[in-house]
């Protein structure tokens, strides 16, 4: 049976990784770790008391605790597309309980945040026993999301354009997700200038889609970027097969939501 | 096997127990306490039949480990009794059939309840957004739906049934 820890503090709980290592569960809002994680491991950690839930702006960006919840989100935060994921996860008892820290690791298709976090570019700061240690979310997910210590907060700047969040589910309220889809597009000149796009469900972890981006950079958002643009997010994607869906309905799904949520940045 | 000293304060009485590491809040609650309004459905946070109030907010007992909320204040369906609303939503309950087998009853309406405490006048969208995470096998919801509403409109002054 297994040994529950309560650090006091994040420089103690960044020690309790580091000497326990994988055999080691970390419990925030439970939600997923009590169901997965916690029930093998040989210790379990719970960080709900280090008070990591606070919600800093400068600059137009943004600073989140990892233990900040999916209602914290909806409630205080002036992000709808942020907010629409965060309302998008469990019913509101789930909501109250669930963190932005959990959301990004948590197995697909749940990860709703992760897929508007990565359309944001933001960065996690991990808290590791040397210290702390900053990446680009994309970097750590393209690195397999192995966490280094304890993620303990997450930045964002401004969004660079216009973004939006859909998600293609099986009710309308607290359904896990067939796929979802954050995009964030900034508009130079008539042309796409940035592009940001990313996708849940569409891989073993949130993913950023580069060749989507790449069919719509120095075009106009169109119908003929965005057709190629859907066509290039559906090859390189990889979903898998689930009780939600098929993999052959999810990559449908992806190029058809990232060509309604392009299309409605389009219409503005 | 490391133990542990919690104290609750449950349905407003201060309870102290020895639990062991990886307890939920639903086992001292329903196996310990034998507060037995506290269902056990899926215990995946899938089904809602376990929902109760900590500290003012509507929780899943099944996955909150119990060493989070030593200090806290949690209520179930049992600590309700007093409350008037609680008395009107049963009244309703019964009126509109929305209890069939029973089962979900308790956490439907915990939750219903925590709906009510922070926002009184909730309209049909918003009850059925509130209700998402409780699931009910018999009685296809709108029985539960419009019981909600009866008790809504009775509260706010409105002609109930």
């Amino acid at each position: 049976m297994a040994e529950y820890l309560q650090p006091g503090s994040v420089e103690e709980a960044a020690g309790m990784i580091a000497s326990h290592g994988s055999s080691l569960a970390i419990v925030a809002g439970g939600t997923s770790a009590m169901r997965y994680s916690a029930p093998q491991a040989e210790q379990v950690m719970g960080v709900r008391g280090l008070g990591m839930n606070k919600i800093e702006r400068s600059s137009g960006g943004l600073s989140l605790g990892a233990g900040v919840t999916m209602s914290q989100i909806r409630e205080s935060l002036p992000i709808p597309a942020l907010q629409d994921a965060a309302r998008g996860v469990g019913g509101p008892a789930v909501q109250n309980m669930a963190t932005i820290g959990g959301n990004i690791f948590a197995r697909q298709p749940y990860g709703d945040v992760a897929v508007v976090l990565l359309a944001l570019d933001a960065t996690v700061t991990f808290s590791t026993a040397n210290g702390e240690r900053s990446q680009k979310l994309v970097e750590f997910y393209d690195a397999g999301a192995q966490a280094d210590g304890l993620l303990t907060r997450i930045d964002c700047a401004a969004p660079g354009g216009e973004l939006v969040y859909l998600k293609c589910g099986r009710r309308r309220f607290n359904s896990p997700t067939v796929v979802a889809v954050a995009a964030c597009i900034g508009i130079d000149n008539g042309k796409v200038g940035n592009a940001c796009i990313a996708f849940g469900g569409a891989g073993k972890h949130p993913m950023r889609c580069v060749a989507a981006e790449q069919a719509l950079i120095g075009k106009a958002l169109g119908d003929a970027s965005i057709k190629a643009a859907a066509q290039q997010a559906a090859g390189a994607c990889s979903p898998g097969t689930d009780s939600v869906a098929t993999e052959w309905y999810r990559r449908r799904m992806i190029a058809t939501y990232l060509t309604r949520a392009l299309q409605q940045i389009a219409a503005g | 096997m490391a133990s542990k000293i919690v104290s609750l304060k449950v349905n407003g009485k201060i309870e102290e127990l020895v639990v062991s590491a990886l307890m939920t809040l639903q086992d001292v609650l329903r196996d310990t306490l034998d507060y037995t309004s506290v269902k056990e459905g899926c215990r995946q946070g899938g089904c809602g039949s376990c929902s109760v109030i900590v500290d003012g907010e509507l929780r899943l007992s099944c996955l909150t480990p119990i060493q989070e909320v030593d200090g806290s204040e949690v209520t179930t369906l049992e600590g309700l009794n007093q409350s008037n609303s609680i008395t009107a939503l049963q009244n309703q309950f019964v009126e509109k059939y929305a209890a069939q087998c029973g089962f979900c009853t308790p956490g439907m309406m915990v939750a219903i309840k925590a709906l009510l405490d922070s926002n009184p006048n909730p309209d049909r969208e918003e009850i059925v957004e509130a209700l998402a995470g409780n699931i009910c096998r018999c009685t296809g919801y709108l029985p539960i739906i419009e019981a909600v509403e009866s008790v809504v409109a009775e509260m706010s002054g409105a002609s109930g049934e």
